[in-house]
């Protein structure tokens, strides 16, 4: 913003009228402010807002409202830089149209599913909130109402919600978007290893000698972590990077191997590269023998569509996809020698030499290799074989957990690992990979909650995708949904996501921060503070925990959803949602509110408000009284501390740049499984596994199989989607950003010109792209930032005019049940 | 025709939208009054901005925008484009800014002979900015704004 | 990929060679000279026509060393497609308009010709080892004929700077209208993709 003309009058009359008094004015020099009580600025720490890189950030605060953002040059993730997005955090707070009051949809002064939405009081709000909620609750049962929550949650908040849905409404039914875009990489972690989350750490990319991008566009969406890569890449010319992508994009003008594949193929790839490594004669022999088992999958697992989907009733092994069975290594090598140069060269569309300059990096022993993948290799309906698949290169090298020898998960949310993951914010999991199958975990979990035994259901919740077709059924009839944009992230939105949240039978509540298009779907709208409107707490892919504190305070009558969940639990009485055997059994919990008994338990209000640093402010704490995140904090520590995922105190993380989990004795772990790093790996073993009973992680034999949906005659092109630099996730933060808006206004139909001449098309023609489940219009792009091949067209997802996700089908990978956004069928027309 | 039918639509859609304000409704932020179900038509085809001037900066930390296209700038292993201007030893002929001394650090603060290469890939940072409306406006205030409100307090 | 084509004409050549060898038997020296004077003209015209058919893009991208890997990056260029529609083609910027230009830089595309049947740039790798070498060849001819091709389209003396963007203009008013700069010492890479250019001015 620049000063306007009037401000600039306003400022000179005050200084002449302060000249007249004489008295001194904003220092001494006349068009320069210098006085300090001007001048200052109230800098402290933050980690981004936005994606998984987890990158510290400066923000400077004056007034009350935040002026500046850059950089944290003490930050080890980022050490000074910031991408555009971070650049410009400063402004994502200052949209116009932010939400400032709850709105309701009312008719005549009450709700109403088609009413128009009207500003109400929290207390109604919540009002008519808890009553659906207790009608679901009595008619239906725990199983009728869903909560779906975020990687962008901080950790208490994640962790007050699963708190409120396992423990106080006995439901679990809470799931994160996190589904959407870890959940393959999370059951890749606990298949191989039994463990969740990276053994590596960033550390690796000024180790590593050969970069291997499995599908990740890191220029555009991890661009710090890109920094660290190109720094090394530049600095030391004998490193290589190999890229490979169903498209050229960014990370192409970096790429010594540069590999366009055809999509899916990448699971014969993986396997040619195993072969490679056996019949050369590389396999690291001691490692395997000492830290490695091999099983064989399951095969024909469907994909994850509806039961009554043709696919569905076809696949043979869609009951039990996670099924496999022990083989040794010469089941293995001859398993993997099926994938021959010829075969693979006519699935993926690489030549032989291609693919042996590929296998070579990992085959070399003298080669440190890092393999980085994110949505590429998640949102595939093979998703998990893949992660499993890139583990058996370093596993059969053993290149793993040592500096530069890196299989490294990315992730694409700035608390999908410190909040989703860790916290266990999923239909089947509890914090510190504990799951809610099994006894002894939920007795843990009870123990720690201070509940009844059986308080928490064993059966797990439905998946994202899940909620969504229940919702669509009229079988989940109370949801809320928060911080995030569920209605345009979802995929195929006309036919299952839209008519769920506006089927009759349903009562849905979305808390964001601006009118997003599931907002605009909901029938209650809650005001959320964000970022550093609040105290938080996120994690991100190097397992590195970070803090902040509450800098400005939120616009209106905007609340932190923190507040929004405890808040909410004070309207329930136990009574009211557990039944009457378990409070036969228990009467010392009649008559409570949940808020007493989660959160009011001696534990999480153990801290007082006298804990709180007097240099900034805690609305959420001086609401109710006492310390609530610390007290949050530290007993959701407990799950952790001395099972592997130690955290440190509370009251660390406010004075450090994150620490990296294990913490223990106060020091951080940069390589997890590997003796004289991990605290948890005993002397003369080298490395261990320990989230596996026997120490040893796994090689699967796993196959090829073809997609979902291919391009065919009447819908010839591959459709892929995903994001661009400028904008994350569903662009409701950045959109509201002028610079971020100019920076790229609209998403495009990024596609080959071939094809655009074929059609008669041209750039910038408008055009609509249709799927079998419905239609865009879009414009086209031929000379862009990405140069899809002929046949595969890519329009990335941020935009809310074109809602990409109307035409991508929910099929998922049957073992994580995350969606496959990478890969469906579109034709293409003239608009 | 084709023309006709657009601003027919634009003009349903403001009235639209109007007609939700007066409701006491939102402004649907960036999708504005096309309800989901529809399909909304692709907005024109945006021109880059090429200014003369340089642009005042929000704070000084903000990397500045650039002021000129970059179509087919090559920044790859073999060539910058963008350093062909902007380099320290080329800026007297091309006139153009040189790169902050920050972009000589390495990653542990270091100042280099050259451009550190964690820095090699300008647009991370630096974007062109298009000649298009954004459809939500942003109150983000400026610190100078911030000063004269404080001079102005009693 | 076309092996047994330049067998082909390869063959054909020979075959040409032995009947041009042999002597006149059956006609007089009156005819030879009237029919030479024709044949003559023929060839002349013919010769021509061939040299112009030499000088399309359809010819220059026959091979796919040209249609793969110039010609894909030439495609996502203003050369290509812009406002006006006019476009520059392979030969309107790498071909000489003048005559004896022209010929002399025929005569040096027999080494192209070379190059193909020896396959010295037929795959990506071998393309792009050489792009720096057969770049600087472009470089080197631009400079010495004051970069000709761009100024067969680019006129200096039409050029309206106030439709030019501000950089533009102020470049091309001081260093370009002196002299001291030719087109292509600032717009190199303009319609491929550049080589390594370590060591190049300007970069």
């Amino acid at each position: 913003m620049k000063l306007t003309r009037r401000e600039f009058i306003k400022g000179s009359a005050a200084a002449a009228a302060a000249a007249a008094a004489g008295l001194p004015w904003r220092g001494e020099a006349a068009n320069v402010v210098t006085d300090s009580a001007y001048t200052h600025l109230k800098w402290s720490k933050a980690p981004c807002r936005f994606c998984g890189t987890g990158c510290g950030i400066h923000v400077a605060v004056k007034d009350d409202r935040v002026v500046a953002t850059h950089g944290d040059i003490k930050a080890e993730v980022n050490r000074g830089l910031a991408c555009v997005k971070g650049y410009f955090l400063a402004k994502i707070l200052y949209g116009k149209d932010r939400l400032m009051r709850p709105l309701l949809r009312m008719k005549n002064g009450r709700y109403d599913k088609n009413g128009e939405f009207t500003p109400v009081s929290w207390d109604t709000a919540f009002d008519v909130m808890a009553e659906q909620f207790k009608r679901v609750l009595r008619e239906k049962g725990p199983e009728a109402v869903g909560f779906f929550g975020s990687g962008q949650w901080t950790v208490w908040e994640g962790y007050a919600a699963v708190k409120l849905m396992k423990a106080g409404f006995r439901s679990n039914n809470i799931e994160p978007n996190a589904r959407h875009c870890m959940a393959s990489a999370v059951a890749g972690f606990m298949r191989t290893f039994g463990a969740d989350e990276p053994m590596g750490c960033y550390d690796d990319f000024e180790h590593a000698d050969a970069f291997v991008l499995w599908g990740a566009n890191m220029a555009e969406m991890h661009p710090i972590l890109w920094t660290r890569l190109t720094d090394r890449r530049l600095s030391h010319p004998q490193v290589r990077v190999a890229v490979l992508s169903t498209f050229e994009n960014r990370c192409f003008d970096l790429a010594d191997l540069p590999l366009v594949f055809k999509p899916h193929s990448d699971l014969a790839i993986l396997n040619y590269i195993a072969r490679y490594i056996i019949r050369s004669g590389r396999v690291n022999r001691d490692f395997v023998e000492r830290h490695v088992n091999f099983r064989k999958g399951v095969t024909d697992i469907g994909y994850g569509l509806r039961p009554e989907h043709p696919l569905q009733r076809k696949a043979k092994n869609a009951g039990d996809p996670g099924a496999s069975e022990p083989i040794d290594f010469d089941a293995f090598a001859r398993f993997v020698d099926a994938y021959d140069a010829k075969r693979v060269s006519a699935l993926s569309g690489l030549s032989r030499k291609q693919l042996d300059a590929l296998a070579e990096l990992y085959a070399d022993p003298q080669v440190k290799v890092m393999s980085l993948w994110t949505m590429g290799v998640n949102q595939h309906t093979r998703g998990v074989w893949v992660n499993n698949m890139i583990y058996n290169l370093h596993l059969l090298t053993g290149k793993i957990a040592t500096p530069g020898n890196s299989p490294f998960s990315l992730t694409g949310q700035p608390s999908a690992c410190g909040t989703a993951r860790e916290v266990g914010t999923f239909a089947h999991r509890l914090p510190a990979d504990l799951v809610v199958a099994n006894p002894e975990h939920r007795a843990l979990a009870e123990k720690i909650w201070k509940l009844p035994p059986d308080t928490i259901p064993a059966k797990p919740g439905f998946h994202a995708v899940e909620q969504n077709r229940r919702l669509h059924d009229g079988l989940i009839n109370a949801y809320w949904i928060q911080v995030n944009n569920n209605l345009q992230a979802a995929a195929n939105l006309n036919e299952e996501t839209y008519p769920g949240y506006r089927n009759p039978e349903n009562f849905i509540v979305v808390s964001d921060v601006y009118p997003t298009v599931t907002a605009q779907a909901a029938d209650l709208i809650l005001p959320s503070a964000m970022w550093v409107e609040k105290e938080g707490a996120y994690g991100n892919a190097e397992r590195r925990t970070q803090f902040w504190h509450q800098l400005v305070p939120p616009p209106g009558e905007a609340r932190s959803d923190l507040w929004q969940i405890v808040e909410f639990s004070k309207r329930f009485r136990t009574e009211e949602v557990w039944p009457r055997a378990l409070l036969d059994a228990h009467p010392q919990y009649r008559g409570k509110t949940l808020y007493e008994v989660l959160f009011r338990n001696g534990q999480v209000d153990r801290y007082p408000l006298a804990d709180c640093d007097p240099a900034y402010r805690n609305d959420e704490a001086q609401a109710f009284g006492f310390y609530i995140q610390k007290g949050l904090f530290e007993e959701y520590a407990r799950f952790g501390r001395g099972h592997g995922h130690d955290l440190a105190p509370f009251d660390v993380y406010h004075q450090v740049r994150g620490l990296r989990w294990p913490v223990v004795n106060g020091r951080e772990t940069r390589w997890r499984y590997r003796e004289g790093e991990d605290p948890y790996v005993p002397a003369g073993s080298g490395w261990r596994f320990y989230g596996k009973p026997d120490g040893r992680a796994v090689i699967f034999a796993l196959p090829y199989e073809p997609p979902a949906e291919a391009p065919d005659e009447d819908y010839p092109f591959w459709l892929t989607t995903g994001r661009v630099l400028e904008h994350w996730h569903s662009g409701s933060m950045t959109m509201r950003v002028p610079e971020l808006y100019r920076a790229v206004p609209q998403a495009l139909v990024y596609m080959h010109p071939d094809d655009a001449e074929r059609l008669q098309l041209r750039r910038g023609s408008e055009v609509r792209v249709i799927s079998r489940r419905g239609e865009v219009r879009g414009r086209v792009e031929t000379r862009g930032r990405n140069r899809p091949p002929p046949g595969v067209v890519f329009i990335p997802w941020f935009d809310a005019r074109l809602l990409v996700n109307k035409l991508t089908l929910d099929a998922t990978d049957p073992i994580s049940k995350q969606t496959d956004y990478k890969k469906c069928a579109v034709k293409i027309v003239p608009a | 025709m084709k023309r006709l039918h657009r601003s027919i639509l634009a003009a349903v859609v403001l009235v639209g939208s109007a007609w939700a304000l007066a409701q006491g409704a939102l402004s649907w932020g960036i999708r504005g009054a096309v309800p989901v179900p529809e399909t909304h038509p692709a907005p024109e085809w945006p021109r880059v901005e090429e200014s003369a001037t340089r642009r005042a900066r929000d704070y000084p930390m903000q990397p500045p925008t650039i002021p000129h296209k970059i179509d087919n700038y090559q920044v790859d292993l073999n060539a910058h484009k963008c350093m062909s201007c902007h380099s320290r030893r080329r800026v007297e002929e091309s006139g153009a800014p040189m790169v902050s001394v920050t972009h000589y650090m390495d990653r542990d603060g270091n100042f280099l002979a050259e451009v550190s290469p964690r820095r090699y890939f300008c647009t991370q940072c630096h974007v062109v900015q298009h000649l298009a409306r954004p459809p939500v406006d942003n109150d983000f205030k400026d610190v100078g704004a911030l000063i004269t409100e404080a001079a102005d307090r009693p | 990929m076309s092996g047994s084509h330049e067998t082909g004409w390869r063959g054909w050549l020979r075959r040409g060679w032995r009947i041009l060898r042999r002597p006149a038997r059956h006609w007089s020296l009156g005819f030879l000279t009237v029919g030479g004077f024709v044949a003559g003209i023929v060839f002349w015209g013919g010769f021509n026509t061939a040299v112009e058919l030499t000088n399309t893009e359809t010819f220059c991208i026959g091979c796919h060393e040209m249609r793969d890997n110039v010609y894909q990056e030439l495609r996502r260029t203003v050369h290509y497609s812009n406002r006006s529609g006019v476009r520059a083609t392979c030969p309107d910027c790498h071909v000489p308009h003048d005559w004896t230009d022209k010929i002399a830089r025929k005569m040096q595309a027999s080494k192209e010709l070379w190059g193909k049947i020896f396959g010295s740039i037929d795959t990506r790798e071998k393309f792009l080892a050489k792009r720096r070498e057969l770049a600087e060849h472009e470089w080197a001819r631009l400079k010495a004929n004051d970069s000709l091709e761009c100024r067969n389209c680019h006129d200096f003396r039409y050029m309206d700077y106030t439709q030019q963007s501000p950089r533009a203009r102020e470049r091309h008013s001081t260093a370009l209208a002196s002299g001291e700069k030719t087109c292509i010492d600032c717009h190199k890479g303009i319609a491929h993709e550049l080589p390594d250019m370590a060591g190049v001015e300007g970069f």
